[in-house]
């Protein structure tokens, strides 16, 4: 630098310093500008694309428009469920900065009559679940919300009325257990890999599905695919015009196989259940549709279609998990208890068969049998009856004996060609297969009980101790061992043996068609429309590719139903409050015993079953009572079976109904509400027809 | 003093005319563009107009003679600066920066900057002194100081730094010492190394803003919205842009003041990488053009002026360009020519218009 330039001014030399400093600011510039146009490059060019979906983002907004689902009607075409609509009101998350929360809360609490603390609670939760771009704020909005809304549409475009169409089981619970209900497929449907309801199929977080029954077996009928509308809008969300509507794929309606005529007689009947447990199953033998369905106790769909958000449905919900009388389970398809006398006709069919009788000799030794140590009482002695009058009179002595006759190996291949012990593959989800009264299945039983002794043995160090284990399980593997009182307790549906009424009904309704044993299902068809993929579909009819028959020769069918018709119709049938005049009614009883501690509870008295069928010789119907610790199958199973065939009996000849003035209340109105309220008059029915 | 004849038409800079004419009218494209209340451009089409005629007139006069009012224009600034602080200043923004006469509202601060170059610029010029002494230095920085510290007062932030861009380029130039040039840029780089941890742990939003653009993380998401919403705006109008009226982010309310300090962000919608590297190039070109014209100013006034002038322009182009590409935090401040805006259009053309006068009366003296 001029350093001897401080006393002596010179202006040119000035200038030309200052020149050379400008040139200084002249590269600081276009470096500056280098910088800018270079992250000018990095944001246009090289990540435009990011940006360009982020502006994207910004101004469309994708408003669902739900598909309604399919209405699920009677064979008749009767309306069982429906969806009726209703408005959400929400509030569109991406355009509520969150320092305006407070304001919101305040302004929603005031105008749409909401709860502030539930608010709070809402807002807080809304947190955790970014996946939802609205937070529902009001369910079920009243006409008057939906208008705030609407009318304040500019002022508050945030806040928005949605359409959420609303399922509603029109009787309530009225078949409930068959029908099943809707709800929002959870997190771990989601995630479960090859799952119903996974994302791999389509599903998505807020879906409504079928959660049980019908709803949830046929969901990809009924449930349709929801619409779009994509809108922009502007930076507070106001809508400023639609861009595309893609229209939403309606659910298919379906129509089930229940008969409401059928159904609502055997509600009646399970209303009078004295424990109010029970199950009542009415299917055509001859192909395996199911007319009507009932579990006791039972609950109201709607509870989970309509407020199962609200604090006072989930409440309802909880105490439906937590009654001990499980109302939730479906009993004709998770219920599994000893068959009881009904079994018997199993046990004919397969000494028949394997010879052990024939239909000219058939007469075993009846009455009390000493097996090793046990003294096995039987109810009847009749000497040495055929086998009509065993099965008329139910005679245990008899069975006792020909199960041992026929053994065990015999026995086996008839419980199996029957197929008890597997799920009959009804269209419903979780069904128990029960459990076949065979040598597995005892030496599992006991399998288990050598393994405990065993692990303990390992364990053991003390020579006596150890002596005591090794002599336990000698003798337990000793009595693993199949003996001729387990051949008597299950050739009479006793033991190890528990069966499912579904189970019950595919076989009875088998003894009345001559041995075809029809899948039991619920549909009964759909009609055509497209699916939720956007695949067509015509007509879809069930198709029963599990339908398998038993051998059985019409000379040997014909004793079982003889036998069956006699349990209804002759002197001395223990099925005698079946009958119905002109009807020809066949049945069997059973009496499944409870073993229970519980001397004094009602829990304590035994199952009463009856399966039957009518008309003898050309059956339209067939069906399973299980009434819970009744007491025995013909006073308490049978006379319900008698109601349900007799309304059947005179709607479809065309008589007149008998007991107008008891009867016609629930049968007729149609409400699902008065079936409950008509209980007393039912019982003074069920009384009078004994 | 002056006609127009051939001489003076000849002699007008005509390319550095263009230059501006072509950014502003660019400005009044986008401002049409975005229109975010009816008429707008129109407005400032008047504004320009004003300028214009100013610059015109500007250029009639020498500007030695507009140098030796500078003081009373100085004291002029001062005045009006420190009538926004009273009751009569308004509030727009956050930032208290404006003066209604009835409905005519201006801002003081873009005339005060122009009044204070020119009066730093007469004083630094009448020093002859070089390297400049530390008496000299102190007085440069109470003229600097006092509109400064007046602005900060507004809270525009943004507008009381370019004081410092003109007030250091002046300096500079009038010959301050190369040492001390390094002590400063040291301090100003000890001086953010050191306050950046302060910064990340501060919470007002001035920090916020700082935050949003080096630790977005750390600041709070409402102070990202603009920057990001900004940045959206720009990488979307990729190469060529989404076209004239196209832009989404800009018309629909997304990028916040989009005809004032954020108009570059629109402009890069529409036009993508294309128009915005022209445009910016034509700033570059101004600002070469003007430091061009100071070193072949014959004197050491007009040298400091119009040099001033181009550290000022070079601040504001920096300074919001940078925001907008979310280089810098958000402050304040429009694009000179382009931003909506009467008083900094106006004040703008004057400051071109002193520059066309100094490159006229280069060879007189």
């Amino acid at each position: 630098m001029a350093s001897g330039n401080r006393q002596n001014f010179d202006s040119t030399e000035d200038l030309r310093l200052a020149g050379m400093r400008l040139q200084v600011i002249y590269y600081l510039a276009i470096g500056i500008f280098g910088i800018l146009i270079t992250r000018l490059w990095f944001l246009q060019v090289m990540n435009s694309a990011v940006f360009a979906d982020r502006a994207e983002a910004n101004r469309i907004r994708i408003l669902p428009i739900p598909a309604r689902r399919g209405t699920i009607f009677d064979r008749k075409g009767n309306v069982l469920v429906t969806s009726k609509s209703s408005y959400n009101i929400v509030l569109s998350r991406r355009d509520v900065r969150p320092n305006e929360f407070p304001q919101m809360a305040a302004l929603l609490a005031e105008n749409l009559d909401i709860d502030p603390k539930w608010l709070a609670n809402r807002f807080d939760a809304a947190k955790y679940e970014a996946q939802y771009e609205s937070i529902v704020v009001k369910e079920l909005a009243s006409p008057a919300d939906v208008s705030w809304v609407e009318a304040h549409q500019y002022e508050y475009p945030m806040i928005r009325a949605e359409e959420a169409p609303q399922r509603v089981y029109r009787y309530g619970q009225m078949a409930a257990h068959a029908i099943g209900y809707v709800g929002e497929v959870s997190p771990e449907e989601l995630k479960r890999p090859n799952g119903q309801f996974s994302k791999e199929e389509g599903y998505r977080l807020g879906d409504i599905i079928g959660k049980f029954g019908i709803e949830r077996t046929y969901n990809d009928i009924l449930m349709g695919k929801d619409g779009e509308r994509r809108v922009l809008v502007d930076s507070r969300g106001r809508i400023q015009r639609e861009i595309e509507v893609i229209p939403p794929i309606p659910g298919r309606d379906f129509y089930s196989t229940l008969d409401l005529d059928i159904q609502k007689a055997a509600e009646e009947q399970a209303d009078t259940m004295p424990a109010g447990r029970g199950a009542i199953a009415v299917m055509d033998p001859n192909n395996g549709e199911i007319l009507a369905m009932v579990s006791r106790p039972s609950f109201d769909p709607n509870i989970f279609s309509q407020r199962a958000k609200t604090p006072e449905g989930k409440e309802e919900i909880r105490e439906l998990y937590e009654d001990p009388d499980k109302p939730l389970y479906n009993r004709v398809i998770q219920g599994a208890f000893p068959p009881g006398s009904t079994w018997k006709l199993m046990t004919a069919v397969a000494a028949l068969n394997e010879g052990t009788i024939t239909p000219e000799k058939s007469r075993v030794q009846d009455g009390d049998l000493q097996v090793g140590n046990y003294l096995m009482h039987s109810m009847s002695h009749l000497g040495q009856p055929p086998i009509h009058d065993a099965i008329v009179h139910s005679c245990d002595g008899y069975f006792y004996r020909l199960g041992i006759k026929l053994g065990v190996e015999k026995f086996e291949k008839w419980v199996s060609a029957f197929h008890f012990g597997q799920r009959t593959g009804i269209d419903l989800p979780h069904e128990l297969a029960g459990i076949a009264p065979t040598r597995q299945t005892k030496q599992k039983e006991y399998g288990w009980q050598i393994k405990k002794v065993e692990k303990q043995l390992e364990e053991a160090t003390d020579k006596t101790f150890r002596g005591q284990l090794e002599f336990r399980i000698k003798q337990l593997q000793h009595e693993a061992e199949w003996t001729d009182y387990d051949m008597a307790a299950s050739a009479f549906g006793q033991g190890r043996n528990a069966s499912t009424p579904v189970q019950l009904l595919r076989y009875v309704g088998a003894l009345a068609n001559g041995g075809h044993l029809h899948t039991p299902h619920l549909l009964f068809k759909a009609v055509p429309g497209v699916d939720r993929k956007g695949v067509e579909h015509g007509e879809i009819r069930y198709e029963d590719k599990n339908a398998f028959d038993v051998p059985m020769s019409d000379e040997i069918h014909k004793i079982v139903v003889d036998g069956m018709y006699g349990v209804v119709n002759e002197g001395g049938g223990t099925g005698g409050g079946a009958r119905v005049e002109g009807f020809d009614v066949c049945g069997k009883t059973g009496t499944a015993q409870v073993a229970s501690r519980d001397k004094a509870g009602s829990k304590t008295k035994d199952h009463a079953w009856f399966i039957g069928f009518a008309p003898r010789d050309k059956p339209e119907i067939c069906s399973v009572i299980l009434t819970e610790n009744a007491g025995f199958g013909g006073t308490h199973s049978a006379p319900r079976t008698k109601a349900i065939y007799e309304d059947y009996y005179r709607r479809t000849r065309g008589l007149p109904d008998l007991a107008e003035g008891t009867k016609s209340e629930g049968a007729k109105t149609g409400e699902a509400k008065k079936i409950g309220n008509a209980t007393t008059g039912n019982a003074e029915k069920v009384k009078a027809t004994q | 003093m002056f006609n127009v004849n051939r001489r003076y038409i000849a002699d007008f800079d005509w390319a550095l005319f263009a230059l501006a004419l072509g950014v502003a009218a660019f400005g009044v494209l986008e401002i049409s563009s975005v229109e975010p209340s009816p008429g707008l451009w129109r407005k400032q089409l008047v504004g320009l107009g004003i300028g214009l005629v100013l610059m015109f007139v500007t250029t009639l006069y020498d500007y030695r003679r507009v140098v030796n009012a500078s003081p009373y224009l100085y004291g002029i600034g001062i005045v009006l600066l420190a009538l926004v602080l009273t009751p009569l200043g308004k509030t727009v923004n956050g930032n208290r920066s404006w003066l209604y006469f009835g409905s005519f509202g201006f801002q003081p601060s873009e005339m005060a900057k122009i009044f204070t170059l020119l009066f730093l610029s007469y004083y630094l010029a009448g020093v002859k002194k070089r390297p400049l002494d530390l008496q000299t230095i102190v007085i440069a920085a109470g003229i600097w100081a006092v509109p400064t510290a007046l602005v900060f007062l507004e809270n525009d932030t943004g507008s009381a730094l370019s004081f410092t861009s003109f007030f250091a380029a002046t300096l500079f130039l009038a010959g301050v010492r190369w040492s001390w040039v390094a002590a400063a840029l040291g301090a100003l780089v000890i001086g953010l190394v050191v306050s950046a941890p302060m910064i990340k742990n501060c919470k007002s939003y001035k920090c916020e803003r700082i935050k949003a653009v080096y630790w977005p993380d750390l600041a709070e998401k409402r102070f990202r919205y603009q920057n990001d919403q900004a940045e959206i705006a720009v990488g979307s109008g990729a190469i060529i842009g989404k076209g004239p009226g196209g832009s989404t982010q800009g018309t629909l309310g997304f990028v916040p003041e989009v005809h004032n300090d954020f108009i570059f962000a629109v402009a890069s919608e529409e036009w993508g990488f294309v128009g915005s590297s022209i445009s910016l190039t034509i700033y570059l070109l101004i600002i070469a053009r003007l430091i061009q014209i100071a070193r072949r100013s014959r004197e050491r006034v007009g040298l400091l002026l119009v040099a001033g002038l181009a550290a000022l322009l070079l601040y504001h182009v920096t300074v919001n360009v940078g925001m907008v590409v979310r280089l810098l935090p958000i402050m304040g401040i429009p694009l000179p020519l382009m931003s909506h805006g009467s008083t900094s259009v106006v004040a703008t053309c004057f400051g071109l218009g002193l520059a066309i006068s100094v490159r006229l009366r280069r060879y007189v003296n």
